[in-house]
């Protein structure tokens, strides 16, 4: 087949499928039942209303932003219980050095009251021996 | 997927003159191109006026959204096209062949209505894409270029898709009805 031939079927090709696939008309009222379809979405409920707070979240940017503010509150969470155990562990400590101070303390009232005991008993024997 | 805007578009017409124009008008203005995509591709009147009455819902929900009438033509062919292969995947996963395509819903008036019953019985029979591909093609005149905007389809896959349904259809015709036809 020559090349103008085969032109020539495709041209004829072209104007027969054209004219098989030609726009149909839509069926008669077809205008009036789509019209009375969007009258009856209009007075139906809107559901819309219901969900929009959700389809906020569908934009990507907001979605991110979520993720962002959920992992800063969760960062901030760990950071605000680490700085109260600490806290709660210096007060702690704080107690037990106090209490081991007491402690102490009264160790060394005792000592000392005992060191005065034997120093009046050598003074007393001193004198009964003069 | 991204809303592309053929080159060609032209008539800029603001959101305000879309909103306050009479939608009822902008059905009538385009029912046909979208009867006939659904029609042609789901070879079914009723399931045809059904998809095609969605499209115009979903057109009114998203008037605010177009610029212009290329645009708004551009969009509804765009949805039409994918409200079909949905429509097909959720009905019948199965591919008709030739001789379980229905024939045409309605009757044409041409210098070969056998021929052009035989052709549109063919078309029918062709899987999804390639048939959405012929019908933009062929019904609504579109360059290759913009069936891919449309369909979201590489051109080197239109122009294959369009090529081999060529080949196909009038191999199949030519056995059909005769050396005499095409």
């Amino acid at each position: 087949m020559t090349r103008m031939n085969m032109d020539k079927d495709d041209s004829r090709m072209d104007d027969a499928l054209r004219n098989a696939l030609r726009r149909q008309e839509a069926p008669d009222g077809f205008a009036d039942r789509v019209l009375a379809r969007v009258a009856q979405q209009n007075l139906a409920p809107n559901p819309v209303r219901h969900d929009s707070w959700l389809r906020f979240f569908t934009q990507p940017i907001v979605r991110w932003a979520a993720l962002a503010a959920v992992a800063g509150a969760m960062i901030l969470g760990v950071h605000v219980y680490q700085v109260r155990r600490e806290r709660a562990e210096g007060e702690a400590a704080k107690q037990r050095l106090m209490l081991a101070l007491r402690i102490a303390g009264t160790k060394l009232q005792l000592a000392k009251s005992k060191v005065n005991e034997m120093n009046a008993n050598q003074t007393t024997n001193r004198h009964v021996k003069e | 997927m991204a809303e592309r805007i053929p080159a060609e578009q032209s008539a800029e017409i603001s959101e305000n003159d879309i909103a306050d124009s009479d939608f009822a008008e902008i059905v009538r203005r385009h029912q046909s191109a979208v009867f006939s995509i659904a029609l042609r591709f789901l070879a079914d009147r009723s399931a045809a006026e059904e998809l095609a009455q969605d499209v115009f819902l979903q057109l009114h929900a998203n008037l605010s959204t177009l610029k212009s009438e290329d645009h708004m033509k551009f969009w509804l062919r765009k949805v039409t096209a994918h409200r079909c292969i949905d429509y097909k995947r959720r009905r019948k996963p199965l591919q008709v062949s030739l001789d379980e395509a229905p024939e045409p819903a309605a009757p044409v008036h041409s210098s070969d209505p056998l021929l052009e019953r035989k052709l549109q019985q063919l078309v029918a029979s062709l899987p999804e894409k390639p048939r959405l591909v012929v019908i933009l093609r062929y019904q609504e005149d579109m360059h290759p270029e913009d069936i891919a905007d449309v369909l979201a389809m590489p051109l080197a896959t239109v122009k294959s898709h369009l090529q081999r349904s060529l080949a196909m259809l009038r191999e199949k015709v030519t056995r059909a009805m005769g050396e005499v036809t095409i």
